[in-house]
């Protein structure tokens, strides 16, 4: 496929599936509790419901950072996934967009914390400081994850060539060998944080400190700071699907062939990965501590990262 | 003639969408203004498994920011007054108002009081009243809905 034309498509289908994502995680959360829940469309409900509400910016605010944040946030998010997107679909990649992808997702949830910062309001404040913390502690392991694909025998960066080393083994990269393994297991245990769903939602504790630093955004803004979380859940889930468990290179070469073949498997991958890794967690466990969180995350998802380097290195 | 039409079509399926995603997504900010807590319980209880409220796309926010619902238990004590007019004013247009239980419509036992400024409609607008001492969940379930239907359409 033609990379304009596929970056262009993949923009509202970026948003579309990330927002009947979220549907369908809230769907199912509810089912796990024997609720009847939601409809599978209502992030579009809301969407539109808050993209007509009033504006209100608080006096204490300093304006224009926190009209703007929101936007960069959704921005950065949505450009991030569709790079993703089009390049699994076009077959042409950047070099490093892997990199590139990573960057945008961290951009995305640091322009969401400097503008809830911007609206001066204390929870906000709270929010801000625990967020940096939880960006130390989930960061790290998953850059590490990230760079290991470098190390380890795909020895590339682009996510094209991942994907086409993944064809010509005929085997997804996490069960190719030791090091992807552990490389994809880090990824996965630093999605629930860098979603920031309940056992580490410190952040924004929804009972606690009320959304921490999306408490005084409002009306569109709120809007746009949904569609930045939507769509970076999704991209997290879309990267681990696409890098470490691309399934449809079971099939071989006829993946690159019937790419609506290949991109529905991708999506029903992501799908599942969203269960385990998102729905579940939020609806079995409790919100940690702070602390809890950070321990956790330097004693298993570093140390995890920090084998699968050595591991790649040895060669395993 | 016939652009104008179109544009007209346009105009009033827009209108459509949009109340209809308002009328999906009440999402609710409850403030207790000096309630005994027997609604606030009956609140919650809307949320639970039971009665679910999240069926119709309705929230429990935090923060008034977010809410299009405003939920008022409780006969408003002198000191709550600047705090229900404040919440009130932070939540953003449009927005309903729904008086929980027969304190906060009525003033109830306390009505009369030198400590109480209440019911909540001598302060800002009430849209529905959901009388009872407490009032059960599917009353409240109602009165958030016909609330909304009622305003949002």
């Amino acid at each position: 496929m033609d990379a304009a034309v596929a970056f262009i498509t993949s923009f509202p289908l970026v948003l579309v599936v990330s927002l009947l994502f979220e549907g369908i995680d809230r769907k199912i959360h509810a089912r796990m509790q024997k609720r009847i829940g939601p409809p599978i469309i209502q992030p579009f409900y809301d969407l539109i419901k808050l993209f007509n509400k009033e504006r209100i910016i608080p006096v204490t605010a300093s304006t224009r950072v926190f009209e703007i944040m929101p936007m960069i946030a959704a921005a950065a998010s949505i450009l991030g996934a569709s790079i993703l997107l089009s390049n699994t679909l076009s077959g042409l990649g950047m070099i490093g967009d892997l990199i590139l992808v990573m960057y945008l997702l961290a951009m995305s949830s640091i322009a969401l914390m400097v503008g809830g910062l911007a609206s001066g309001n204390p929870y906000a404040a709270i929010g801000f400081s625990r967020k940096m913390s939880m960006m130390i502690a989930y960061e790290i392991p998953m850059f590490i994850a990230i760079i290991s694909v470098a190390f380890g025998p795909p020895a590339v960066l682009t996510i094209d060539r991942v994907i086409k080393f993944q064809i010509s083994t005929r085997l997804p990269l996490a069960v190719s060998s030791l090091s992807m393994a552990s490389a994809a297991a880090t990824l996965l245990l630093c999605i629930p944080a860098a979603a920031s769903v309940v056992p580490f939602d410190i952040p924004e504790a929804k009972t606690e400190i009320i959304y921490g630093f999306l408490i005084e955004y409002g009306g569109p803004y709120l809007a746009l700071a949904k569609i930045a979380k939507a769509v970076s859940n999704f991209t997290l889930t879309l990267l681990v699907s696409v890098v470490f468990l691309y399934i449809p290179s079971l099939l071989g070469e006829e993946a690159l062939i019937n790419l609506g073949i290949s991109l529905s498997i991708c999506l029903a991958v992501s799908l599942l990965i969203m269960f385990a890794t998102i729905t579940v967690p939020r609806t079995i466990f409790a919100r940690l501590k702070i602390g809890q969180a950070f321990k956790f995350y330097w004693m298993l998802p570093l140390a995890l990262s920090i084998l699968s380097i050595i591991l790649s290195v040895i060669g395993l | 003639m016939v652009i104008c039409m179109f544009r007209l079509s346009c105009k009033s399926m827009m209108f459509r969408v949009i109340s209809k995603g308002r009328v999906k997504s009440p999402w609710i900010f409850h403030l207790n203004t000096g309630s005994c807590n027997g609604c606030d319980i009956e609140i919650v209880a809307a949320f639970a498994p039971r009665y679910d409220l999240e069926r119709f796309g309705c929230l429990l926010v935090g923060s008034p920011r977010h809410a299009d619902v405003l939920l008022v238990t409780g006969p408003v004590t002198r000191q709550m007054l600047p705090r229900l007019i404040r919440v009130y004013e932070q939540i953003p247009e449009p927005k309903v108002v729904v008086a929980v239980g027969t304190c906060a419509s009525s003033g109830s036992p306390f009505l009369g009081s030198e400590m109480v400024e209440g019911p909540v409609d001598r302060i800002i607008p009430v849209d529905v009243y959901v009388i009872g001492c407490p009032p059960r969940p599917e009353a409240i379930v109602k009165g958030v809905v016909t609330a909304v239907k009622s305003k949002f359409r």
